[in-house]
């Protein structure tokens, strides 16, 4: 027995790392990993459908889902790049892409996409430019799937209580939360998000008021403390507590969605297309419907480029053919068009023909008005996450409490982008 | 003298013997290199270094800089430090009267005793996350104490304690203390029940009240286990980041930052890991001398 021992544990040693390779996992097939990093109720279902359609086109290729939600996935994804467990393939917007981009994290698609007659030429012209742009060497590495918009969800009910209609001009805008803040009733006209995630919905109030289409000018200064920008940053930051609640201060989605459709205490919240399965379920068709950003007064349409999100396979992960099959079934018309219409998002594929719901038929109205100016975010700055997150989001909250002048705030937050885009420019061969 | 050995003639020397000693202190050793010296040296390591996964040309050798950044550019460092340090003395301090006070009531006898000392140690079962869910519903203002106060015309709807820069602060302790009390009523009883009935009746005996036999019996027999609950209780207090975390993220602007909650957010929200590894071996450092202090100030473990 003695004698066996060493042998045993080299077949035990080999059988225990045979297992642990994933090219032949269950029944012989190819296993692979998908995560979706904005997971939860309304969109895990849709991307476990997907996947269940793939895997009925695909017999040989098993999909293992792994929900994250989203205020983790960053964070998940960049410890299992730096540790190891990356996943095979995972949906990845461009707002995160050049973080991803710099670790050399994920591989590039454009060759893909060029032998593949079902993808090639069939992506949103804009939303290719958003997403090459974010990058410095100007390729792909997602696969194009989806864009947002900003929305306005607003209380049907409420509005046709006031004889009211939903605001066509900021001016009307600032009006119609004033008429249906009650506070004694406990109704607020507006819901404002002052903790996690405030920025970008404070900047495309902002942008959107001012008429501001550049984020930066031609000498690469960001254009956010230009004057009009801080007068519509005062109004917006003057809603706080008169016509919203002060727990606003602290709102994240979680919460602001809680006021809106639970709580039932609030008329109008900001956000995007994304939300819309939530207001379904909690209120209704009859009580809630969406108005895209208004123009400024002086009849500017402005605003903010919205996020491309994509799918993207992670160049640590080993069986790449399995996975680049995956992101294509996903970006293909057919489950492109399935997974836009069920959470509510503009698909990227132009085959795409199905009939979408109303609040996406106004946003591509917007998107595709030849008089909408899109005012490009600076999602390629590495630093952008950094800056909004860590530095301008604490910093927008001492604006609400009045304790930072509105131009102080946007003069250091103009500052700090300019330096990062002087830095990025460097880098990559700008002047 | 004659030495007489154990070992039968001709037998061959135990050489185990000699290496059961190592091999019985080798886990130890292993684990206490994988788990504390190699953390600590990694810790070390990557505070001498830029280190950001998102700016990757700017990784490498740092020297001292992260720590002139953080003595000399960084606001929010002293800050934090100042809350840390706020934060730690009040909660202490509470935690340890209100401790006491239960520990002492629980240790009479009356009927109900045992319901009531379930009662009292409960929330020290109830997870971290779970009891900031339970207070951020109870200072929800939708859903939580101030709305059915603005039913009663009390307060003004929306109002949120944890949206207030003026009640942030008694907001996060009262929640906090809901959960740490405990420790010190379960500690502090433990130690009483060794206290010899014998002295309380012989003080009662030479007139002494209830004031002067706390005092002077219940009290110095504590001290051990005061000193070691309070040191215990002011690391891990230090250290809170799960309870702040959930119920305010640090807010409002900075309101209820601690040292590590700053650290948390800037390696998970600016992955800018070498910096945030210099300002832990700061803190690590802040809590090394504390202790060595607190432990050689308070005579720790010498009898009075």
């Amino acid at each position: 027995m003695r004698r066996h021992g060493p042998m045993a544990a080299v077949v035990l040693a080999a059988a225990v790392l045979a297992g642990c390779g994933s090219d032949a996992g269950s029944g012989g097939k190819t296993e692979i990993t998908f995560w979706d990093t904005n997971a939860g109720p309304a969109r895990t279902p849709v991307w476990q459908h997907a996947i269940a359609e793939f895997e009925k086109a695909n017999p040989t290729i098993k999909v293992n889902y792994v929900g994250v939600p989203i205020a983790q996935s960053a964070q998940k994804i960049d410890t299992a790049i730096a540790g190891g467990g990356v996943p095979d393939v995972a949906d990845v917007s461009t707002s995160g892409l050049a973080n991803l981009v710099a670790q050399k994290a994920l591989e590039p698609v454009d060759e893909r996409i060029a032998r593949n007659p079902a993808l090639n030429g069939k992506f949103n012209e804009a939303l290719l430019t958003t997403v090459k742009n974010v990058v410095p060497d100007g390729k792909m590495y997602i696969y194009p799937t989806s864009t947002n918009a900003g929305a306005f969800w607003y209380r049907k009910d409420w509005f046709k209580d006031a004889g009211l209609e939903p605001p066509k001009t900021w001016s009307e805008f600032f009006a119609t939360v004033d008429k249906l803040t009650k506070p004694g009733e406990n109704r607020f006209g507006f819901t404002i998000r002052g903790g996690s995630g405030s920025i970008a919905q404070m900047l495309e109030v902002v942008y959107g008021q001012s008429g501001v289409t550049e984020f930066f000018d031609a000498a690469g200064k960001a254009t956010l403390n230009d004057p009009r920008n801080v007068t519509a940053l005062e109004k917006y930051a003057g809603l706080y507590k008169k016509n919203t609640p002060e727990g606003d201060l602290q709102n994240d989605y979680v919460k602001m969605v809680a006021q809106f459709d639970t709580a039932g205490s609030i008329a109008i919240m900001q956000h995007n297309l994304g939300s819309y399965q939530d207001h379904m379920k909690a209120l209704g068709p009859g009580k809630v419907a969406s108005f895209s950003v208004p123009r400024s007064d002086s009849g500017t349409q402005s605003v903010l480029s919205n996020p491309v999100g994509g799918v993207g396979v992670f160049s640590a992960g080993e069986n790449k053919e399995a996975a680049f099959k995956l992101a294509e079934f996903f970006a293909s018309k057919d489950m492109d068009g399935y997974i836009s219409k069920e959470t509510g998002v503009i698909p990227a594929n132009t085959d795409v023909t199905d009939k979408m719901p109303d609040h996406i038929v106004e946003a591509q109205r917007v998107l595709n008005d030849p008089a909408t100016k899109v005012v490009q975010m600076p999602y390629h700055l590495p630093e952008f996450n950094e800056i909004t997150k860590t530095w301008a989001e604490p910093q927008f909250q001492k604006v609400l409490l009045g304790q930072l002048s509105a131009k102080d705030f946007l003069d250091q937050f103009a500052a700090k982008l300019t330096e990062a885009q002087a830095g990025y420019k460097q880098r990559n061969g700008g002047s | 003298m004659a030495v007489v050995s154990a070992r039968p003639p001709g037998s061959r020397p135990r050489r185990r013997g000699r290496w059961t000693p190592y091999a019985l202190i080798a886990p130890s050793v292993i684990a206490m290199l994988g788990f504390l010296v190699y953390p600590m040296g990694s810790v070390i390591y990557y505070s001498l270094q830029h280190y950001n996964v998102t700016k990757p040309w700017d990784n490498g050798f740092a020297g001292l800089e992260n720590f002139a950044r953080l003595l000399f550019d960084d606001p929010i460092f002293w800050q934090s430090l100042g809350f840390s340090l706020k934060w730690v003395v009040v909660q202490v301090v509470l935690q340890f009267l209100l401790g006491l006070a239960l520990a002492l009531i629980v240790n009479e006898s009356f009927v109900g005793r045992a319901i009531s000392r379930a009662l009292v140690f409960s929330p020290w079962a109830v997870s971290g996350v779970l009891t900031t869910a339970i207070w951020v519903l109870l200072y929800n203002p939708f859903t939580g104490i101030s709305r059915y106060l603005a039913d009663l015309g009390l307060m003004d709807y929306g109002a949120a304690p944890l949206a207030n820069p003026g009640t942030v602060f008694w907001a996060a302790v009262v929640a906090e203390l809901w959960r740490g009390v405990p420790f010190f009523a379960i500690l502090l009883l433990a130690d009483l029940q060794s206290v010899s009935k014998d002295l309380y009746e012989a003080a009662a005996v030479d007139g002494a009240g209830r004031t002067r036999r706390f005092f002077h019996i219940t009290l110095p027999h504590l001290r051990d286990a005061i000193i070691l609950s309070t040191l215990l209780r002011s690391v891990w207090e230090f250290n809170n980041v799960d309870l702040l975390y959930t119920l305010t993220g640090g807010g409002p602007a900075h309101q209820t930052t601690t040292l590590p909650l700053y650290v948390a957010a800037l390696a998970a929200q600016s992955h800018d890991f070498g910096y945030a590894t210099a300002l832990t071996t700061v803190a690590f450092l802040i809590l090394t001398f504390f202790s060595i202090a607190y432990l050689r100030l308070s005579k720790f473990g010498v009898k009075a």
